[in-house]
């Protein structure tokens, strides 16, 4: 009996925690480990790092939690980045219009994504990958492969500037970015009907829900979301890199799956970026051949993900 | 005769909710056993038990002169207990014999051996006096088909008990009967059956004896010849039930939906008219497959129409979605609840706004103090059992799932509602509560169409029968005129009229 509450004790941690529990874990092992870990300048450096990664993680999670998938975001996002670049240093734009106009195209990638995927029923997967393939040629033919340099000081803000000289700017857009989209999820009808068609699709039709419509919706909003990731990498890059973007899609996917999708949330996906962020900079301070830190990563999301199933489990273990 | 099972003291909880609280049960050789209990009371749980699918915190089970233990799914049916789960566990991409023999496919030099399945699969079907081919893929089957499958896989199996949960719930008469058909021929055979039912006439058309378990409890056994129905139900539900069947005297007003010649394409529906008023309940009667709810999902926009219109409230509209059929005010009480209705990991309170998310805004934004009240007045209006409103739905006795389904529409209040076998694996005491909410809606000056395969109640709760058979409405009765015989008459296609 004794152990049996026991059990069912850390499943309810569990389910509340998720993989905050990961980040707690490592955070208790680093500080015994490494005196350097816990130090603000530290902690500030690694939120820097998964900035770029987080923003266009919440467009990513909408997509997964609804049921959809997204390879292109990696390039979405430096396509964005290189458009505005172009827009701002080749034909003299001004800044704010150069970015709204980089990030417009992103959303109508996007809802094309969406619109294959809902009206010529392509599967996700395949879709993307195509888009993938169709965007990265697009970013080639505009910038003919070479990085646009020469952004102004309020574009570089973005990703290099800080508030109050002590905090990060792209982590504050990171933040910003999470609480709209926990709002979204969590408090509109457009959230919830995410949840729903991902959860299943035919009853939320029957219910009377928009599928096709959210559906476009969420891709959309996803485009918009690694856009804006792109934007900000652009400015941390102090330019714009035609190559910049290429992990992005995975990293971001990786966020999503190590924060979580059984009972999924914005929140969980940058509890998701930061575990992957804290881990590489935890192998980095414990001097990990570059190599080998490859490997331990891809092992993080492995378990990352088993865990997910095996709290999934917990949660329904009752059922025959 | 000699016992084949028997269950002592057994005792079960799940987080919150303690299911079984020292239940017996004793299963003699060859003889069909009814297990009865209102919604929740812990049937499916000791079921399962006895299957090896759950295990027990205590008590004792033994099985054939031996005490078993801790024995897996797998292990049970070896020792020869066969059961049909309250949920369809088919896997819909393969076909039917497949099913029948999943995980024991016969082989020979490590191949599997098709030709020999499929025909022994296709003898089974001919043995029983089934229509049905061995090599048709699961997911082309109707509901009704697919339970006879899973009753074919368990009967295969030549167990020496079978336990069958609820397997009547989605049969209309003729499909029972030859169900009925079957357990005869198990039961000469010294087979045991524990046949779990809401459908209390069953009873005394199959079984032998009888136990009742309320709210987890041993509430006690009798044979069936020596109880009358009222007592069963007393026994059930610890109250007398007086009438079954709640009175109805609301005015009927104007006509609110009207069909003409609606048409799917196919077979399915070919040209099907009626009318429904203001305030009145209206049946839909039929053999399973007789286009039934194939009508009802076109005129809800879930299936394109091929021909036909649709007029409500005397305006005619095209109606090309579910969305769209809500926007007119209409609801749609599916009948299967885990495929259609339910969002099984999300909780009771979400499921219960999801028709009317606009109802719980405020300032445009979900407001959960709104979502909670809602949900708890449908969880107390309905009596659905649950530890708490954030339960999610999969953990949910199979009546209470339903009960879920149907707070949703009553939120969404929608001013003609279609309900598809609504009492569908609902309890007597609960059916009723559903017949009253049925009035309410009426009284309330609603339009109410109802789709039951239940022929007491499709006679005790309608105003008007329409009768469809073969994709075509055969008669329409007034309430004067009905009679069993008449609508089984409609129903097999002896007589019709045009309408
Ligand atoms: N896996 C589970 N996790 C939590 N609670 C459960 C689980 N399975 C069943 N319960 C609860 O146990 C109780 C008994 O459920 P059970 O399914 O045995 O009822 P039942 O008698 O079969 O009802 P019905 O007639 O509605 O099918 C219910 O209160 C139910 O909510
Ligand atoms: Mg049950």
């Amino acid at each position: 009996m004794k152990l049996k509450s026991n059990k069912n004790m850390f499943a309810l941690i569990m389910d509340k925690l998720g993989s905050w529990s990961l980040l707690i874990l490592i955070g208790v092992v680093m500080a015994f480990a490494n005196s350097k870990f816990l130090t603000s300048s530290n902690i500030l450096n690694v939120l820097r790092q998964i900035a770029v990664v987080t923003i266009g993680a919440v467009g990513v999670s909408f997509v997964i939690l609804g049921g959809g998938f997204d390879l292109s975001t990696g390039m979405i996002a430096t396509f964005a980045g290189c458009n505005s670049a172009a827009l701002i240093v080749n034909h003299g734009w001004p800044i704010l219009p150069a970015m709204l106009f980089a990030i417009a195209i992103g959303v109508v990638i996007g809802s094309i994504n969406g619109v294959l995927i809902t009206h010529m029923k392509i599967a996700p997967f395949i879709c993307t990958l195509g888009m993938q393939y169709v965007v990265n040629g697009l970013i080639l033919v505009t910038t003919k492969s070479v990085p646009i340099t020469g952004l102004p000081e309020a574009y570089l803000y973005l990703g290099r500037g800080f508030i109050f000289d002590v905090f990060p700017v792209p982590v504050a857009i990171m933040l910003l970015f999470v609480l709209v989209g926990h709002i979204l999820l969590k408090y509109t009808i457009f959230g919830r009907s995410i949840i729903a068609i991902g959860e299943n699709e035919v009853a939320a039709k029957l219910s009377g829900l928009n599928v096709n419509l959210v559906k476009v919706a969420m891709y959309a909003f996803c485009g918009f979301c690694v856009s804006c990731a792109g934007i900000v990498l652009a400015a941390r890059l102090s330019s714009g890199q035609p190559t910049s973007g290429a992990d992005l899609s995975l990293q971001a996917i990786a966020a999503v799956y190590i924060g979580g999708t059984f009972q999924g949330s914005v929140v969980n996906t940058m509890a998701g970026a930061l575990v992957w962020g804290f881990m590489n900079n935890a192998l980095n301070l414990m001097n990990v051949n570059a190599y080998w830190q490859k490997v331990a990563l891809g092992i993080i999301i492995i378990i990352a993900v088993l865990f997910d199933a095996f709290r999934a489990k917990l949660a329904m273990q009752k059922k025959s | 005769m000699e016992n084949i099972l028997k269950l002592t003291q057994i005792n079960k909880s799940f987080p919150g909710v303690k299911a079984l609280s020292d239940v017996n049960l004793t299963v003699k050789k060859g003889e069909v056993h009814a297990l009865v209990g209102e919604n929740g009371a812990g049937k499916s749980t000791l079921m399962k038990i006895i299957s090896g699918a759950y295990k027990k915190d205590s008590g004792t089970v033994w099985f054939d002169g031996k005490e078993i233990e801790n024995t897996t799914p797998k292990q049970s049916e070896m020792m020869g207990i066969s059961i049909i789960y309250q949920e369809l566990n088919l896997i819909e991409r393969i076909s039917v014999a497949e099913n029948v023999f999943i995980g024991r496919y016969p082989m020979k030099h490590g191949m599997v051996q098709w030709k020999k399945m499929y025909q022994d699969a296709q003898k089974l079907f001919d043995e029983y006096e089934l229509k049905m081919d061995a090599h048709s893929l699961v997911r082309s089957l109707t509901m009704a088909q697919k339970q006879m499958v899973e009753i074919i896989k368990a009967v295969s199996i030549n167990a020496k008990i079978i336990i069958m949960d609820e397997p009547t719930s989605s049969l209309s008469g003729k499909e029972t009967e030859s169900l009925f058909r079957i357990i005869r021929k198990l039961k000469s055979r010294g087979v045991a059956v524990v046949f779990i039912t809401h459908r209390l006439d069953e009873i005394f058309e199959i079984c032998d004896h009888m136990t009742v378990l309320r709210d987890g409890h041993y509430v006690g056994e009798r044979d069936i010849k020596d109880i009358t129905k009222d007592e069963m139900i007393t026994m059930m539900i610890g109250r007398e039930l007086t009438q079954q069947y709640p009175e109805r005297t609301n005015p009927i007003g104007e006509v609110t939906l009207a069909v003409k010649n609606i048409t799917d394409g196919s077979s399915r529906v070919k040209n099907v008219s009626f009318e429904v008023h203001k305030g009145e309940v209206l049946g839909f009667y039929g053999l399973v497959g007789a286009g039934r709810t194939e009508t009802m999902r076109m005129i809800f926009g879930v299936d394109p129409l091929a021909g036909g219109e649709i007029f409500i409230n005397g305006e005619k509209h095209v109606i090309r979605s579910p969305r769209d059929a809500i926007h007119f005010g209409m609801g749609f009480v599916t009948e299967n609840r885990r495929d259609e209705g339910l969002f099984l990991r999300s909780s009771v309170r979400v499921n219960t706004v999801m028709v009317a998310l606009r109802k719980i805004l405020k300032k445009g934004f979900i407001n959960y103090r709104i979502e909670a009240d809602v949900a708890k007045k449908y969880v107390d209006m309905l009596h659905t059992a649950t530890p708490s409103i954030d339960q999610k739905t999969m953990f949910l006795s199979g009546g209470n799932q339903q009960k879920v389904v149907l707070s949703k529409w009553l939120f969404s209040d929608s001013d003609i509602i279609i309900f598809d076998e609504p009492t569908r694996g609902i309890d007597v005491g609960a059916r009723r509560e559903i017949y009253e909410i049925i009035n309410a809606l009426v009284a309330d000056g609603k339009t109410v169409v109802m789709i039951s395969s239940d022929m007491e109640e499709i006679m005790g709760v309608s105003d008007r029968i329409l009768v469809m058979y073969e994709g075509t409405i055969a008669g329409e009765i007034q309430k004067e005129d009905f009679s069993q015989d008449l609508i089984t008459k409609y129903a097999v296609g002896e007589r019709s009229v045009r309408v």
